[in-house]
C-alpha cells in the first residue's frame, strides 16, 4: 500500500516538474490582411492562415491603426447575411496589443461577413468585411469522422447486449 | 457467510480495494483534468499538448490503465500457476486472445478504455494537424477520447459492483457512478451534431444519461437511499469543482504569467453542465420506488429538462428558450427518462450478477 502511494506521489511530482518548462505558446503569425473602415477608424483584419476553410481553426487579429487604447466595440459574424455569433471585441490572448479571436474556426463554408461596431475618442463607427469566402472543410467527410469516433460507444453497446443476454435471472 | 472471510486474517486492507481505488483515482484525475481544461479554454486560452489540465487527463487514463494491466497480468500469472483466483478482485476472469490472458471482467473493461484513449489520442493528434489546435470540446476525436475515458469509468463501476456486499464496494459504486455521471454531462455535448428539430438534444441527452446512471447506481446497491447517495456525491463533486475550476485556472495562469481573457466570466463550465436538479430527481426516485422504473424515470427526465434552462438563467443570465423548444425538450426528456429508468434498472441488475456466488447459494 505504502509503495503504491509512493509510486503515485512520484508520478504526480514528475508530471508537475515536467509541465512548467514545456509550456511554449505559438506566436500569432499573420499571413494575410484585409482593411475595414469602421466610421473614423481604420481596422486591419489579420488571418493566421489563408484561405480560410470551414472548421479549420486560426488566429484572427483586429487592429485599429492608432491602437486599441480608449476604444471598445462588438464583433458580429454573419453567414449569408444572417447573424450567427456576436461578442465584445477582446484582446487576443497571445497578442495583447490588438483585439482578436484565438484558434477560432468558422463553422460553415460559404460567404461570411464580419461586422465591427467600434466606439472610441473619435465617436462611434460601423464597418464590415464583406464576402469573406470560407472554403469547404478539409479532411474526410464528417459522417466518417463521427463513425470512427463513436466506435467505443458501439463497443459498449455490444458489451451491454452480451451482458443482457447472459443475465436474464434476477440476483437478490 | 460473510464474504470478507475470503480475505486472509493477517490482511488489514480488504482484498481488491487497492487496485480498485487506483482505477477510481485515475478516473477522478481525468474528471479534474477535464473541468480544469474546459475552464482554461474559456477563461485564459493559450494551449499546448503539455498544459497541466492535459497532463491530468493523460495521467488519469495512464494510472487507471496501468492498474488494470497489473491486475490482468497478476490474474493471468495466477491462472497459469493453477492458483485460485479470487473473483472479488474485479469479477470473474475471462480469457482474452484465446487463453493467453485471464482478465477479471471489470479490469478488462477499464483497461480497454485506457487503451482506446491512446488510440484516440493519435486520431486527435492527426485531427489537430489538419484542423489546427482548435479548442472545440465536441470535435469527433474529442468525443472519441471522452467515450474512451467513459469506458474506463464503466469498468470502475463494475469493479466496485463486484464488492457491493462490502462497505468499500458500496461507497465505491456511489463514487464511481457519480464520476461517470458528472463526466457524461460533457460527452453529451457531442449530441449537438445531431439534428434535433425543436428539441435541445444536449439537455435531452443530459436527462437520459443522468437518469440512467442514477437508476443503475440505485439498483446495483438495491437499498433505500441508493439513488440519493449517488446524487449527493455528484452534488459534492459539482460544489467542489465550482470552487476548484476557476481557482485552479487563475492560479495556473498566474504561475505561467498569462493574463485572463478580457470579458472572462469565471462561471464554472463543467460544473454548470451538471443538472442542479439531480438531488430532486433522486428524491423523486426514492419516493416513487414502488412504481415501475419507467414512471419515475419519466418524472426524472421531466425534472431535468424543465429545470435546465432555469439553471442557465440563474448562472449565465441566459434568456428563457421559446415555448415550443422548451415543451418539445421536456416531452423528449419524459420519453428518454422513461427509457433511461428501465435501462438503468436493468443495468443495475446486470451489475449484481458480477458478485461472486456465495458458497451457500446454489446459483
Amino acid at each position: 500500500m505504502r509503495r503504491t502511494l509512493l509510486g503515485l506521489a512520484g508520478t504526480v511530482a514528475l508530471l508537475l516538474g515536467l509541465a512548467t518548462p514545456s509550456l511554449a505558446f505559438e506566436p500569432v503569425n499573420v499571413v494575410h490582411t484585409e482593411k475595414v473602415q469602421a466610421g473614423p477608424y481604420d481596422l486591419t483584419v489579420g488571418f493566421s492562415t489563408w484561405p480560410v476553410k470551414a472548421m479549420q481553426s486560426l488566429d484572427f487579429t483586429f487592429a485599429p491603426e492608432d491602437g486599441i487604447a480608449g476604444k471598445k466595440g462588438t464583433l458580429t459574424m454573419l453567414h449569408s447575411g444572417v447573424a450567427q455569433d456576436d461578442g465584445p471585441l477582446a484582446r487576443h490572448p497571445r497578442k495583447r496589443e490588438v483585439w482578436g479571436l484565438d484558434i477560432h474556426a468558422m463553422p460553415e463554408p460559404g460567404t461570411w461577413t464580419l461586422r465591427f461596431d467600434v466606439e472610441g475618442p473619435a465617436g462611434a463607427g460601423t464597418g464590415e468585411l464583406k464576402n469573406l469566402q470560407v472554403m469547404e472543410q478539409p479532411g474526410p467527410p464528417m459522417g466518417l469522422s463521427w463513425a470512427i469516433s463513436t466506435i467505443p460507444l458501439f463497443g459498449l453497446i455490444a458489451l451491454i447486449v452480451i451482458a443482457w443476454r447472459r443475465t436474464r435471472t434476477t440476483v437478490e | 457467510m460473510d464474504i470478507t472471510a475470503v480475505a486472509s486474517p493477517a490482511r488489514t486492507v480488504p482484498r481488491g480495494l487497492v487496485p480498485a481505488s487506483v482505477v477510481l483515482g485515475g478516473t477522478l484525475l481525468s474528471l479534474i483534468g477535464l473541468t480544469w481544461d474546459i475552464q482554461w479554454h474559456s477563461d485564459v486560452g493559450p494551449d499546448t499538448f503539455f498544459t497541466m489540465p492535459h497532463l491530468f487527463l493523460y495521467a488519469g487514463s495512464a494510472i487507471s490503465g496501468l492498474a488494470s494491466l497489473a491486475v490482468v497480468l497478476m490474474t493471468t500469472a495466477d491462472t497459469k500457476r493453477a492458483k485460485e483466483v479470487d473473483p472479488i478482485v474485479g469479477g470473474r476472469a475471462v480469457g482474452v486472445f484465446g487463453r493467453t490472458f485471464a482478465a477479471p471482467v471489470g479490469y478488462l473493461i477499464s483497461g480497454v478504455g485506457a487503451a482506446l484513449f491512446l488510440v484516440y489520442g493519435l486520431w486527435d493528434q492527426w485531427w489537430h494537424g489538419l484542423y489546427g489546435f482548435d479548442a472545440v470540446i465536441d470535435s469527433p476525436p474529442h468525443i472519441g477520447l471522452l467515450l474512451s475515458i467513459s469506458i474506463t469509468m464503466v469498468g470502475a463501476v463494475m469493479i466496485f459492483a463486484v464488492a457491493r456486499d462490502q462497505r468499500w464496494g458500496t461507497y465505491g459504486v456511489a463514487a464511481s457512478a457519480a464520476t461517470l455521471l458528472a463526466f457524461s454531462m460533457v460527452t453529451v455535448l457531442g449530441l449537438r451534431a445531431l439534428p434535433g428539430g425543436p428539441v435541445n438534444t444536449v439537455n435531452a441527452g443530459s436527462a437520459f444519461f443522468s437518469v440512467m446512471i442514477l437508476f443503475m447506481g440505485a439498483y446495483v446497491l438495491k437499498q433505500r437511499g441508493g439513488a440519493l447517495t449517488v446524487a449527493v456525491v455528484v452534488a459534492a463533486l459539482q460544489a467542489l469543482f465550482w470552487w476548484f475550476s476557476p481557482w485552479a485556472t487563475e492560479v495556473y495562469a498566474d504561475a505561467t504569467g498569462l493574463p485572463l481573457r478580457d470579458y472572462a466570466d469565471g462561471i464554472p463550465g463543467l460544473p454548470n453542465m451538471i443538472p442542479m436538479s439531480l438531488v430532486l430527481v433522486a428524491i423523486a426516485v426514492e419516493l416513487l420506488h414502488k412504481l415501475p422504473a419507467w414512471v419515475s424515470g419519466a418524472v426524472g427526465g421531466v425534472i431535468i429538462t424543465a429545470c435546465a434552462p432555469l439553471q442557465r438563467m440563474l448562472t449565465y443570465g441566459s434568456p428563457f428558450p421559446n415555448t415550443e423548444r422548451y415543451i418539445a425538450t421536456v416531452v423528449a426528456g419524459a420519453v428518454l427518462g422513461a427509457l433511461a429508468g428501465m435501462l438503468g434498472r436493468r443495468f443495475g441488475h446486470m451489475l449484481r450478477h458480477l458478485v461472486p456466488a456465495k458458497e451457500n447459494r446454489h446459483a
